[in-house]
């Protein structure tokens, strides 16, 4: 009984924590996609735009070629927007949640290499104007230990992984 | 081309300290002039008021070592004012990050874009706190702009930035940008600037006598306002509409890329 109130909590938790992830992704993808011009209709000449503006703020970085920048700018946002969906399709979620935090450990990682190097830029995280600094990095850190503890959960509690190991392990016993 | 038709657009002519003929109306201006101060009783001081005040200085004082007058509206810009895309940039000029800027990403903007009237290039003096000679490069970046030599005078401080930046020590950069005669003019505009109490973003308001400095504290307000945290940091306009600001080095290729895409919105 307290087994069967523990995995229905779990279940809960991860609902709640993959949909959370799956706004924060959406969001960002969002951010970066939308025309930056406050009454600018949304068109593929905008979000053109928005992503060019985007590949400016990737190459403050200062850490990749012009050509890997235009390549991040033009696919991360929509890596982001399809993880965003991925989480919240709840389909395999262990392993949408162990891309997320592989994304965001690596973001994280090239925001604390940039604040180290003493570069005063955007961030970029979720769209222009955000500063890089002491509060973007917790907020980021913040994000990626909630992936984490996301990802560990739905390993642990994974269904059918559970079920077929105990169905052997009954199996066996019986022989 | 008469005296007052040189000065209706700012201009080089507007700030020749040259001798001016005295007009029958020039006679009487003097001599209203001359009969006002005294009912007022300030005869004594209008020595003073004659170096301060251009049309003075003109009626009769006739000053050749008059000091130029700084204009309220320096505009440090460069290509047509009408171009479709607008680049405002706030920069330092001790700033490592804003040299490498320019050399990479703006110069050949300027050669490129700004030439064929694509972008209307905007400067405003940043000069942030932590550079010592900052301010003073701004000054004499603004007393350039006055005598529209700002360009030039903009490229010789971002290429010598390292052999001034030690001692503040940028004249000779500067004399060797714009040549001796337009040096000089420079230095007059800049009497009164040469304290090290430059406006700086943060600090307190440049020095009272300093000619430039109105507008470079016009600038830093801008700044404030923007708000400007770090250089160099731009503002792009287009179609009246700014996007949000972005600071940092951005290559010409990505920029160009950007602008493109912008034009052809």
């Amino acid at each position: 009984m307290s087994s069967a109130t523990s995995a229905k909590n779990r279940r809960v938790a991860l609902l709640i924590g993959r949909v959370i992830l799956a706004g924060i992704f959406l969001f960002a993808a969002y951010a970066k996609l939308r025309p930056q011009i406050p009454d600018t209709p949304w068109s593929a000449a905008a979000i053109k735009t928005s992503l060019s503006f985007f590949a400016m703020e990737v190459n403050s970085f200062q850490l990749l070629s012009d050509s890997q920048v235009s390549f991040v700018a033009h696919t991360l946002p929509f890596a982001e927007l399809m993880l965003g969906l991925w989480l919240l399709s709840g389909w395999q979620l262990p392993f949408s949640g162990a891309a997320a935090s592989a994304l965001l450990a690596g973001l994280f990682g090239v925001m604390v290499r940039t604040y180290v190097r003493g570069l005063e830029i955007n961030c970029g995280c979720f769209g222009p104007g955000e500063r890089l600094g002491i509060g973007s990095l917790l907020r980021d850190a913040s994000m990626l230990a909630f992936a984490l503890a996301v990802t560990a959960v739905a390993f642990v509690s994974r269904p059918e992984s559970g079920s077929t190991a105990g169905a052997e392990t009954e199996s066996r016993e019986t022989a | 081309m008469t005296e007052s038709a040189n000065c209706k657009s700012f201009g080089e002519d507007c700030l020749r300290t040259k001798p001016v003929r005295a007009g029958r109306g020039t006679i009487w201006a003097a001599c209203g002039v001359v009969c006002l101060l005294g009912l007022s009783g300030l005869l004594n001081s209008a020595p003073a008021l004659g170096q301060t005040h251009p049309a003075t200085a003109k009626s009769g004082a006739a000053k050749a070592a008059a000091k130029p007058v700084v204009p309220a509206e320096v505009v440090k810009a460069l290509g047509d004012k009408n171009a479709p895309v607008t680049m405002e940039i706030f920069s330092d000029y001790q700033c490592p990050s804003c040299r490498i800027l320019y050399e990479q990403t703006l110069r050949p903007m300027i050669t490129d874009y700004v030439a064929s009237g694509k972008v209307y290039l905007v400067h405003h003096d940043s000069p942030l706190g932590m550079h010592k000679y900052s301010g003073q490069a701004a000054r004499w970046v603004t007393a350039a702009a006055v005598i529209r030599k700002y360009p030039e005078v903009e490229a010789a401080l971002y290429d010598n930035q390292d052999a001034w930046q030690a001692n503040g020590e940028m004249e000779k950069f500067v004399e060797a940008a714009v040549g001796q005669a337009d040096f000089k003019r420079m230095q007059k505009i800049m009497e009164g600037c040469m304290a090290p109490d430059a406006p700086q973003m943060g600090g307190p308001p440049g020095a009272q006598g300093c000619g430039v400095d109105p507008a470079i504290e016009k600038d830093i307000a801008l700044a404030k306002q923007v708000p400007i945290t770090a250089t160099p940091t731009y503002i792009f306009i287009y179609k009246g509409k700014s996007y949000p600001a972005a600071s940092g080095i951005v290559s010409w290729p990505l920029l160009k890329q950007f602008i493109d895409q912008l034009l052809s919105q």
